[in-house]
């Protein structure tokens, strides 16, 4: 009886309404965190696994030396690798293709690399307007690399404590 | 081609062992020809390997196992000097050295006339005579002294 | 029998088992990098150090006999931080390489080490480097990464016979290198790759192609000799990258020579057709298959119609399937036509319809080791099959007396007890006075027919033949043989020379007296099995010799070069350009098959599936590892299309299996090849034991890497020391004969061919004989392998002119 009462009292006087609006009012003069993208960019990790690059020696030197790690370990199948002796005996690559439209980006790549080669930049929004566009060759993720070497790099001194 | 008198002294060890195993016979035979040659040579080896009817590479194995082969030209006198504990505790380091200066050359090293030549020797089981040297794998002086060495050295030149 | 424990669990072994032995007998792993089953027992590498009941210190499992009532503790804590410890010494060394390295993935040292190695090295010094050597084109090496167990120097000096590698130095400085800059030249030298532990030794072709994860291992057989040697091609993207031994104790061991390892390389030759091709007006066109088999098949009938039946003749390699000889038999004799033949490189064909079955080896190549006596006629058995004679070296270090009869004194890298080097046409006579000589030591010459019996009365018996004879009835130096197990085997040369029947019927006497197995050593991989099939003449037909001697209006040509694969360059050549059609099914494109018109890109044996027969008479099928290339379709297609285009009945097979169902016609493949299989004769021939020929005869062997279409295009191959140029090899007393010195330009006459080529004195060279090798372009104008030859020494202009001009006439 007495329990009825305050139901029906509690909601004559809206105080679930209130509740509501009192939020509503909280964030209405909160402070703003919505995004100008493009103009504006959240803050990113340096472990933002993003599109992939491969990097090069300061020396100039392409790092991959074909192990195939990466091809092995890629659960979706994404990577693939052709590999000859270069005329200077070494281990190189002919082919290095990456899939995007495969790639699921978990980072088993980046972190199977003995050599740290192939890396996942923090880059995330690269299109394509075919469906073949989204295959990276070799040339395209070693300019990424070229592009964004100063970054690649940096993110990994801040994490090679870690590693 | 190996010397006749060299394939005299071979053919004497040779019938040590049995007629089949000529092979038996490759470190006396390395021994001959590197006493009569000074050193042994690829060439002497190969000649070694085809007298006893071997293949090359097994010559040269035994050859290059023991170090007291020289695959490297070495000067008239090679002098070895013993640098093993019971050497080193009675001061072989001070001989060495003595060595090194008198003659100008580091160990592995044949001086610029050809006539010395100096290496570093392990224990030749006379430690009580320490500390001591052999010249040409032959003669052995023991309880060395600077002065001793010196007088040794002007003996041989 | 002992009985021992091993980790609890209780096994019996004979006396002399060693603990590694009794412990794979199990099923217990031990950890192992020197031992090999097929070697000596080296203990080197430490890795198999286990813990023995009652000994204070850990023993190697590989060198320690099992005694009666042995525990032994595989996996206690003292074994296990005894192959712990030494891990991490072979670890202090080798380079952390492993993504560059080839053996990654496959690697024993790598599979140990995940068991037995720690996490992290506490070694901080620097690591020692050891350089590279070259040791030949097939085997590349990575020095630094060699835990010296010295597989490879026990397998070139136990199984190769020859102690091409070896360890120099000692302690931290050991290092295994070839002497001096030398190579490895042993053609098992393959095998070095297989048994390193590590990547040391790596497969130079193959060199950073591909990781062994990537490859699908398919089983097939080794096409290049008639062992039938099984082999594992690994394959990446329908291409073959590799080819590895498969086990087979009773053939091939786990060895493979370097010829059924390397001629993959061939597969992917640029000189590879793909597509069929007609030749119009002297142009090459490309075609469609239809077109080509149409026009094929119109040029043959229109010829077999015009000038009968007769004028066709089908010449057809060693080396095809026995579901291609089938059909190619059949659909030559289809068309009322009995000229087919395999036997290309055979000159005495007497022996036809003289024979019971089909001349096989005699015995198992496992048997071989187990011979007492041998005798090897007319083979040059290390060219011409590698691995066969790695058994009979088997059975020289067993104890076995060897015998040589033979135009080449060729080292065979085995003790050899006798040899007789003379000319080809000799060896009939010595073989002669081996007869004669052992039915007086075996007191059965009444048994003999009358017909030999008078002939061995002309004979005369030289010491060295009666020495050999006495060996082959199996007298020895201090023991005498009661009951040998001798083994008479005719070779490659013997098969090609002008008077094979009379070396094959008294090879067989011989036989006959003294109780021997043997038999002929084929050549190639399916002569065993054309020859069961007979894929060779009718009662009318004419034998592949006589179909070039007698030139043909129409040729069928099934994967060959004529002129490199035949007996007769010369006249291969001339009768190929007489013809007014050759129909060639051939993988290659090739200067040789230039007086084609019409060319079937045909399957090699990675694209097509059949059946082999080997020496041995073992049916082994295989099935295509990698899809055809190109246009390329199975020969047995190809065939079955065109005797369909021909309007042939009988010809409605789906795939190879049907064929080789209607081959052995329900009969198990075995017992077919077991009733057929018989190397005794009819009839005996007659046999001229006085024909000497006036002048010098040709010594004309088929190098190893030349020996088929395959072979002579993989580029490895052609670089090894085996490629030999093309020369004149003399004996030395020849050359004083002849007035000859190293290097004089040589005119060589054979029939009415003739070449220009440099000599060489060569000691190993029977007195009589000129050896110059076949199979290759500068000796195409020259004839029989082993007929008749003469030489001619002419000066260096005149040699260049004589080249300008053959030049001439080629263009």
């Amino acid at each position: 009886m007495f329990k009825q009462m305050k139901n029906t009292l509690g909601s004559l006087m809206l105080i679930e309404l209130l509740k509501g609006m009192a939020v509503t009012g909280r964030y209405f003069f909160a402070r703003k965190i919505t995004i100008q993208y493009p103009e504006e960019r959240t803050p990113q990790s340096n472990r933002f696994r993003g599109l992939h690059a491969l990097r090069r020696y300061p020396n100039g030197e392409e790092r991959c030396i074909a192990c195939k790690l990466c091809e092995a370990v890629c659960p979706a199948m994404a990577i693939t690798i052709e590999s000859e002796q270069r005329d200077d005996n070494t281990r190189r690559t002919t082919r290095y293709d990456i899939d995007l439209t495969k790639c699921i980006f978990c980072g088993l790549c980046e972190e199977s690399c003995p050599v740290d080669s192939i890396v996942e930049t923090r880059i995330f929004d690269y299109h394509g307007e075919q469906r073949g566009d989204l295959l990276y060759t070799k040339e395209m993720l070693l300019a990424v690399g070229d592009k964004h070497e100063k970054q690649i790099a940096a993110d990994r001194a801040q994490d090679k404590n870690y590693r | 081609m190996l010397s006749a008198e060299a394939i005299e002294k071979i053919e004497y060890e040779l019938t040590k062992y049995p007629k089949d195993q000529r092979q038996a016979a490759v470190m006396s035979a390395l021994r001959i020809v590197q006493t009569e040659r000074g050193w042994l040579s690829q060439e002497s080896i190969s000649d070694v390997a085809a007298y006893l009817g071997i293949p090359d590479i097994a010559a040269l194995e035994v050859a290059t196992f023991y170090n007291m082969y020289d695959t490297e030209p070495v000067g008239k006198y090679k002098i070895t000097v013993c640098t093993n504990i019971s050497c080193m505790l009675r001061d072989s380091d001070s001989i060495v050295h003595h060595l090194q200066e008198k003659l100008g050359i580091g160990f592995n090293q044949v001086s610029e006339d050809g006539q010395f030549c100096l290496k570093e020797g392990e224990c030749m089981g006379a430690c009580g005579g320490a500390p001591l040297m052999s010249v040409n794998n032959a003669t052995m002086y023991e309880y060395l002294t600077p002065e001793k060495v010196d007088k040794i050295l002007k003996e041989l030149k | 029998m002992l009985k021992i424990e091993i980790d609890g669990k209780p096994v019996e072994v004979d006396h002399g088992t060693t603990i590694i032995d009794a412990a794979d007998k199990l099923g217990v792993a031990i950890p192992r990098f020197c031992y090999h089953k097929k070697l000596s027992v080296a203990a080197n590498c430490r890795m198999c150090l286990v813990e023995v009941e009652k000994f204070g210190k850990p023993l190697p499992a590989c060198a320690t006999p099992v005694a009666e009532g042995m525990k032994i503790f595989t996996r206690s804590k003292a074994a296990v931080q005894a192959q712990q410890s030494v891990m991490e010494f072979l670890l202090i060394n080798h380079p952390l390489d492993c993504p560059i390295c080839d053996q990654g993935g496959e690697c024993d040292l790598q599979d140990v080490a995940v068991g037995y190695g720690a996490s992290g090295s506490r070694y901080t010094e620097e690591k020692r480097v050891v350089f590279n050597k070259n040791i030949g084109p097939l085997i590349s090496t990575d020095m630094t990464r060699c835990i010296q167990c010295t597989r490879c120097v026990r397998f070139l000096k136990e199984v190769g016979g020859m102690q091409e590698l070896g360890m120099v130095g000692r302690g931290e400085h050991a290092e295994i290198t070839a002497y001096v800059d030398q190579s490895v030249n042993s053609e098992l030298s393959g095998n070095i790759i297989d048994l390193c532990p590590v990547g040391a030794l790596t497969n130079k072709p193959f060199r950073y192609s591909a990781r062994s994860w990537e490859l699908v291992r398919r089983p097939s057989i080794a096409p290049h000799d008639s062992m039938g040697s099984h082999i594992e091609v690994h394959v990446k993207d329908d291409k073959v990258m590799r080819v590895l031994p498969r086990e087979k104790e009773s053939i091939n061991e786990c060895w493979l020579s370097d010829r059924d390892r390397y001629s993959y390389e061939g597969l992917n030759s640029p000189d590879r057709l793909k597509v069929p091709m007609i030749k119009h007006h002297g142009e090459w066109q490309e075609t469609d298959w239809k077109t080509a088999l149409e026009y094929a098949a119109g040029q043959i009938k229109d010829i077999t119609t015009e000038h009968g039946s007769d004028a066709l003749g089908a010449l057809v390699s060693p080396n095809s399937t026995m579901e291609e000889g089938y059909l190619i038999k059949e659909l030559v004799h289809g068309l009322g036509c009995g000229n087919v033949d395999y036997r290309l490189r055979q000159t005495d064909f007497r022996l036809d319809g003289k024979r019971v079955g089909t001349p096989w080896m005699g015995c198992n190549i496992d048997e071989i080791e187990k011979l007492d006596r041998i005798l090897l006629i007319g083979s040059n058995i290390r060219n011409e099959h590698p691995l066969l004679a790695q058994r009979f070296r088997k059975a020289v270090d067993n104890g076995a007396e060897l015998s040589i009869i033979s135009p080449l004194d060729n080292n065979p890298l085995m003790d050899i007890a006798h040899k007789i080097i003379v000319t080809p046409n000799d060896i009939v006579n010595v073989l002669a006075q081996i007869l004669k000589a052992m039915s007086k030591l075996q007191k059965l010459s009444l048994c003999l027919p009358p017909q030999l019996s008078e002939l061995l009365e002309q004979i005369h018996v030289r010491p060295n033949t009666e020495a050999m004879a006495e060996s082959l009835v199996g007298l020895g130096e201090t023991v005498n043989l009661i009951a040998p197990k001798v083994g008479i085997f005719l070779g490659n040369m013997a098969l090609s020379a002008p008077r094979f029947t009379e070396m094959y019927s008294l090879a067989e006497a011989i036989g006959g007296v003294s109780g021997a197995k043997g038999g002929i050593l084929p050549a190639a991989a399916n002569s065993t099995g054309m020859h069961l099939l007979g894929v060779m003449p009718a009662s009318t037909g004419m034998h592949a010799r006589a179909m070039l001697e007698v030139p043909r209006k129409a040729y069928l040509l099934l994967n060959i070069e004529p002129e490199l694969d035949c007996q007769h360059a010369a006249l291969a050549r001339s009768a190929m350009e007489k013809a007014d059609c050759v129909v060639a099914l051939t993988a290659y494109k090739s200067k040789a098959l230039d007086h084609a018109t019409v060319l079937l890109p045909i399957a090699p044996f990675t694209e097509t599936s059949g059946t082999f027969m080997s020496m041995e008479g073992r049916i082994q099928s295989f099935k295509a590892v990698v899809k055809p290339l190109g246009e390329c379709r199975p020969a047995w297609k190809v065939l079955r299309v065109l005797a369909n285009t021909l309007g042939l009945q009988g010809f409605d097979f789906e795939s190879s299996e049907e064929v080789k169902l209607k081959i052995f016609d329900g009969e198990k493949p075995s017992d077919f090849a077991r009733s057929r299989l018989n190397n005794n004769m009819k009839e005996l021939v007659e046999i001229e034991t006085k024909i000497k020929s006036p002048g010098l005869q040709r010594v004309g062997e088929v190098p190893q890497y030349e020996a088929d279409p395959i072979v002579r295009r993989s580029e490895p191959l052609r670089k090894t020391k085996y490629n030999i140029k093309r020369l004149v090899r003399l004996h030395p007393d020849e050359m004083r004969a002849y007035d000859l010195v190293e290097g004089d330009m040589v005119l060589v006459t054979q029939d009415k061919g003739s070449t220009v080529l440099p000599v060489r004195p060569d000691a190993h060279v029977a007195p009589g004989c000129v050896r110059v090798a076949a199979a290759h372009e500068d000796t195409l104008g020259l004839g029989d392998l082993m007929g008749d030859i003469s030489i001619e020494k002419i000066t260096q202009e005149q040699a260049d002119v004589f080249k300008s001009k053959q030049m001439e006439a080629q263009n």
